[in-house]
């Protein structure tokens, strides 16, 4: 049942990806930073709304008054902030709900990654708290009618000593100083949804919290554009006194409203409550279980904290030698944290299968495909290639199907992630002639299942991220297609491609070694190797 | 006799430098062995695949411990690093292949590509780290 859904879901997504994908190229689709982009509108709305809280006053006659002003005797500033506060809230509902739909599609959220996703689940009724009391402060018809529907909905509960509806049944019991409760209640909730935001990302090392710049640059100008084409207004003065008939409701913020009426309190309840905690028990509903995680073999472990530096869900950590040599770390993997995803192994410079000394351990390495499988499985998948035109593909279980390339003159290996690939493997098969050019398929750029894997790998190919791939290997006899699950066809017609490149180079011959690389300026690492207690 | 000789002079004053060099040394001077028995191919082959993987784990911890205490010669040392890491990989397919070989030379090469290291970076590295 939730894996036909989940297929669907690929395929809905997959047809959308593709079109943006198309226009604006993998590397800034906004699909694959939706995350991040919740949490750049989370800055537009706290931006904007820093600006309306400068004129807004905190009564009942002055906050209509002082919005309609905003909106209109200044509306080059403070009408363009309001409309920017509102209609990047909607965004942020949008992304956030496409950014839930998206890693369940995905089978992003099972495992070890149940905390992000449980926590997401959470941080929905801060957004939504945070955004409903916005609406209220404006105090016009459709305020009036969010009050009293939402205290209805809340008196439902048996928490409140008598309803709170009551307050909104006439203009004398309103008064001003319930206005300040709900301004310090609208900078309040947002806050603490903003806190739960960093608890979300917390188990997750290098979150990217910021969109690409270009995507930052265009939902701005979008944003801009639309709140000066179609600015955000108010729908009349509230008046307690009469019942308000027709309000238009914000439907990323309000879907629920008009249910609380037609139904019952109650029964929104259930839905709410029930629907979240559907959502919260999900990466139980199963469980997944992740291979088993990498292990660190400290005869071979001088913690230079590589592995540390690449893991994208902070699974390996170091922690102060504790076998009596004498380095200062060790590597430790959190086997809780760890989806064996293998880019810790593909970070560490001794897994490399230029070794054969007895029985040659990396310092860390994936018991499920071990470093010393990979290279037997080279040997046995290259040996019976023939021809000048033999290709080495690595692949990745979340990339590609592999199996579909089976033809005469390739070799496949589908590793856990395409990170999980130490560079010297690449120099092993090229060098030694066990193929004539060697091929890395993998996830969509930018939307890599392992987070970091393509880009890892990347940076590793270009000399700017340990370990280096020697600059001896010709760059010729090296292809990548990040092309994604759905991709099979764009690869096989991109090997084909390459294979035809391959013929034409002839076989490899070992040239000149390169000129020494000038001591270009190394980008500064990141992410500080310390000691983290776990 | 030794290839190389451990010399106090090398130290760079950080345990665990040390610690690998002194290994390290072990190591080229066992292949140096080797290299001279009779009919020891394959032994060779195997020690210099050894020297490869724990020059390049070396490596990455000092420069690792280089980052950590803002080595001003940073960019210098990593690029020789890379230059080492590749002379061995030269050396490895030098003997692989068996195109110009020969044990004098590959012993030479050894202690040259090694002691190179020493002289210049570590050196350095050990009056900067004080």
């Amino acid at each position: 049942m939730i894996e036909t859904i989940q297929r669907a879901g690929r395929r809905a997504f997959s047809l959308i990806e593709h079109a943006f994908d198309a226009a604006f190229g993998p590397r800034i689709n906004p699909l694959y930073h939706l995350g991040a982009l919740s949490f750049f509108f989370f800055w537009v709305v706290a931006a904007s709304g820093i600006y309306v809280y400068v004129f807004f006053e905190t009564s009942i006659d002055g906050a209509y008054r002082s919005v309609e002003y905003l909106t209109h005797a200044q509306w080059y500033v403070g009408g363009v902030a309001r409309s920017l506060h509102r209609y990047a809230s909607d965004a942020m509902v949008i992304s956030v709900l496409l950014h839930l739909a998206r890693e369940f599609v995905l089978d992003r959220y099972r495992g070890v990654r149940w905390y992000a996703w449980l926590t997401g689940v959470i941080l929905l009724w801060f957004l939504y708290a945070s955004g409903i009391g916005g609406y209220w402060l404006v105090w016009d018809r459709l305020a009036q009618y969010i009050a009293l529907v939402t205290s209805e909905w809340l008196d439902w509960l048996p928490i409140f000593a008598e309803p709170i509806a009551r307050n909104f049944l006439n203009s004398a019991s309103v008064n001003d100083r319930f206005f300040s409760l709900l301004v310090f209640m609208h900078i309040g909730i947002p806050l603490f949804l903003l806190l739960g935001m960093w608890i979300h990302i917390l188990r997750i090392s290098r979150a990217k919290t910021n969109p690409p710049r270009l995507i930052m640059i265009g939902t701005s100008l979008a944003l801009a554009a639309l709140s000066l084409v179609y600015p955000a207004l108010s729908q009349g003065p509230a008046d307690l006194d009469t019942l308000v008939s027709r309000v238009q409701p914000d439907w990323f913020y309000l879907a629920m409203y008009p249910l609380i009426d037609l139904w019952s309190p109650g029964a929104v309840w259930a839905l709410a409550g029930g629907g979240t905690l559907l959502l919260m028990l999900l990466p139980w509903l199963p469980r997944r279980r992740e291979e088993p995680a990498a292990v660190v073999d400290l005869a071979n472990c001088n913690g230079c904290g590589r592995c540390f530096a690449d893991c994208p869900y902070s699974a390996v950590i170091l922690q102060p030698r504790r076998d009596g040599l004498p380095f200062e770390s060790q590597a430790v993997v959190e086997p809780d944290l760890c989806t064996a995803c293998g880019i810790c192994v593909g970070a560490c410079p001794t897994a490399t299968p230029f070794r054969r000394v007895s029985d040659p351990v990396p310092g860390i390495d994936m018991p499920s495909l071990t470093t010393r499988d990979i290279r037997a499985r080279i040997l046995a998948a290259t040996a019976s290639l023939t021809g000048k035109d033999r290709v080495m593909v690595f692949g990745c279980r979340s990339g590609p199907d592999l199996a579909s390339l089976r033809e005469p003159g390739i070799a496949t290996l589908a590793l856990p992630c395409v990170g999980a690939l130490p560079p010297s493997f690449i120099d092993f098969v090229i060098s030694r002639r066990h193929a004539d050019g060697v091929l890395l398929a993998g996830c969509v750029a930018g939307d890599c299942y392992q987070r970091l894997g393509v880009e890892w790998t990347e940076q590793r190919l270009a000399g700017q991220r340990d370990p280096y791939l020697r600059r001896r290997v010709p760059r010729e006899r090296l292809a990548t297609a990040w092309v994604g699950p759905s991709g099979a066809t764009t690869l096989a017609r991109e090997i084909a491609a390459f294979r035809a490149r391959l013929r034409a180079m002839g076989p490899y011959r070992r040239g000149p070694a390169p000129p020494p690389a000038a001591p270009a300026s190394h980008p500064p690492e990141d992410r500080d190797v310390s000691y983290r207690v776990g | 006799m030794s290839l190389i000789e451990w010399d106090e002079k090398y130290s760079v004053g950080v345990a665990a430098v040390d610690h690998e060099h002194r290994e390290l040394i072990g190591l080229v001077n066992e292949a140096h062995e080797r290299l001279m028995r009779p009919g020891a191919v394959e032994a060779v082959m195997d020690f210099l695949g050894e020297i490869f993987a724990r020059i390049s784990a070396h490596f990455a911890l000092e420069e690792q411990i280089m980052r950590a205490r803002n080595y001003d010669r940073y960019d210098e040392h990593k690029t020789d690093h890379e230059r080492l890491l590749d002379e061995i990989r030269d050396m490895m397919d030098d003997y692989e292949d068996g195109e110009l070989f020969s044990e004098a030379l590959l012993a030479q090469q050894l202690k040259t590509w090694f002691a190179g290291h020493f002289r210049s970076h570590d050196a350095r590295l050990h009056r900067n780290l004080d």
